[in-house]
């Protein structure tokens, strides 16, 4: 009896697992097709047999600037989740223990700003920046990534925070520490996985947002995601280049998720779920 | 530590003094620094969009100077018809997509649930599709809809014996659009709910079981409705996303053909930065910052509910 049992969960098992990696077809497709020349691509099996060539890659990051968009992602992301991890993870913890009625609307206001529909900030942001002339530099997608990663760092943090013990807080400072040298000292060296869970979602979320950079940056400070649809032009589509810009701007990410596979949950609602 | 009387005169007439010394907290160190830089990136930037809402302000259109119009930008939305179509097909892209993406994260958390220690490997697969850019995924759908090489493309030619541009036809745009975002998102359903799951007493469903009760009954009487908080969140969550959706159209269908897939961020994007209308979308943002902050403010009781997280 227990042997059919596991039998029979090893069997769904399986089938889950061929369900899933056919759900993941299109994604294998187009690391496949990042691999292909422009003949192989046009010429309709797409599993069969090819000659991979590391073209697509060549062309598009050497040639064609992609190395700089790529650097462009990285130095927009790091900056906006230095920024959004420093302000954010004391306001966290000061949340996860401070709980009146001013900290509660503040809790609020967060929460509404990670749920706010891009374009409303977009429009005023974009002349606000068009004013102080800063479109076009690191600053504008910057700013406009903090809108949504403050948020998300404090409420990721808030949870972590939540599950360590009050009491903890309350020894140490009876010991004589200031809250400021027991936050610094002790707690943060505590939570350095959570710390660097946050981190990272905070990373992939400026990483792969599209609708800010496209507004606010230019043809030297495009991200990633923004530049590579210019290689759809009105005289054909660099598939075979897209998709190699396509695996280079997932993998990294790809990467960095399967690091932070346990807290997944809580880091795609922004910490407003606990991962059960 | 609160009085009977509520009022500051009250507190005064019952203690004799003010009830309590003001003095600085000292949480504000910690908390200063995310409300200034909120204060400057979020507030600043929604006050504007407000004040520019009640003007006439754009950089191209002749005679436009950020003159005061009153509530002309308002009033000129409700009789705007590509306004109004941005907001229903916004509304059924949003209700097909969660619905689907429900189904088929309620289908995949039932069948995780049901398997042992051994899926470990499943849950790596399960999160790609929700962590991949968007862009690229509208991308990646594009390339595998066209008609001439693309792979899905080829296997509809297969299947229906001639060639079709699903995304040259309206009917067929807005499905793949939808079908992308359940690929995507489905299974963050999934996860959601299977968190969920697991965290659910045992004893209901081996009664159940013990009583002859089917996978799907059980599913049905007993499951779903233990789940539903869980559900509620997922799927409010869900939604708020999807309402903003931008990314994957822009790329995937660019709203076409005509305007068969415009929902209503990129109408807005078109408003902005392809009319330069800053007022008429500023207007456009407003009201639907009054109602995400309305989904927001149900999604917030829900997740702290009792002053506990979900």
């Amino acid at each position: 009896m227990p042997r059919t049992a596991t039998g029979r969960r090893r069997l769904l098992t399986l089938v889950l697992a061929v369900v899933l990696l056919i759900l993941l077809l299109p994604y294998l497709w187009l690391i496949l097709t990042s691999l292909k020349t422009r003949n192989d691509i046009f010429s309709g099996n797409v599993f069969s047999a090819f000659a991979p060539t590391l073209d697509n890659f060549r062309v598009a990051f050497l040639q064609k600037g992609f190395a700089r968009n790529l650097l462009n992602s990285a130095i927009v992301a790091t900056t906006a989740m230095s920024i959004a991890m420093a302000v954010g993870v004391p306001a966290g913890y000061a949340l996860s223990r401070n709980v009146t009625r001013s900290s509660t609307v503040l809790l609020f206001v967060m929460l509404a700003a990670r749920l706010m529909p891009v374009v409303v900030l977009a429009v005023p942001l974009f002349v606000i920046m068009a004013n102080l002339g800063l479109v076009g530099t690191y600053a504008g997608p910057v700013v406009a990534h903090l809108t949504f990663l403050v948020p998300f760092v404090v409420w990721m943090m808030r949870g972590f925070f939540l599950a360590v013990p009050k009491e903890l807080d309350e020894a140490a400072l009876m010991d004589g520490a200031t809250r400021a040298r027991y936050f610094f000292t002790l707690l943060l060296p505590m939570t350095r996985g959570p710390l660097a869970a946050t981190a990272i979602f905070a990373l992939i979320n400026s990483w792969n947002e599209f609708l800010y950079g496209l507004i606010l940056t230019n043809k030297s400070t495009a991200t990633l995601p923004v530049a590579t649809p210019s290689l759809m032009t009105p005289i054909g589509t660099f598939w075979g280049q897209i998709a190699a810009v396509g695996v280079v701007t997932t993998l990294p990410v790809l990467v960095f998720a399967l690091l932070v596979q346990r807290h997944i949950v809580r880091g795609m609602t922004g910490g407003a779920l606990s991962d059960g | 530590m609160t009085t009977s009387s509520g009022t500051a005169l009250g507190v005064l007439a019952t203690s004799g003094r003010w009830r309590r010394p003001r003095r600085v907290s000292p949480w504000l160190p910690f908390l200063a620094p995310a409300v200034v830089v909120l204060l400057v990136v979020g507030v600043v930037p929604l006050v504007t969009a407000l004040q520019m809402s009640f003007t006439s302000f754009s950089y191209v259109l002749p005679g436009r100077t950020g003159q005061w119009v009153g509530t002309d930008n308002y009033a000129s939305l409700l009789g705007n018809e590509a306004f109004l179509g941005a907001i229903v097909r916004t509304a059924v892209f949003t209700f097909s997509a969660v619905l689907l993406e429900l189904t088929v994260g309620l289908l995949l958390a039932t069948g995780l649930n049901a398997t042992g220690r051994e899926r470990g490997p499943l849950l790596g697969l399960l999160i790609i599709p929700m962590i991949l850019t968007p862009v690229i995924v509208g991308l990646m759908f594009n390339f595998a809809l066209n008609p001439q090489f693309g792979p899905i493309a080829s296997i509809i030619r297969g299947a229906s014996g001639s060639s079709v541009d699903v995304l040259g036809s309206p009917v067929g745009a807005f499905v793949a659009l939808i079908l992308a975002d359940v690929w995507q998102w489905s299974s963050f359903m999934a996860l959601m709910l299977w968190a969920g799951m697991q965290a659910l007493p045992a004893s209901p469903l081996e009664a159940a079981q013990v009583d002859g009760a089917t996978t799907l009954q059980r599913l049905r009487l007993i499951v779903v409705p233990m789940l539903r908080p869980v559900i509620v969140v997922a799927v409010i969550f869900r939604s708020a996303e999807a309402v903003r959706e931008f990314d994957k159209v822009f790329v995937l269908t660019g709203g076409g053909p005509g305007s068969a897939s415009e929902v209503l961020d990129l109408f807005t994007y078109r408003v902005a930065f392809v009319n330069w209308d800053m007022s008429l979308a500023s207007a456009m943002g407003i009201v639907e910052f009054a109602v995400a902050l309305v989904a927001a403010y149900v999604f917030f009781r829900l997740v702290t509910r009792g002053g506990r997280e979900a």
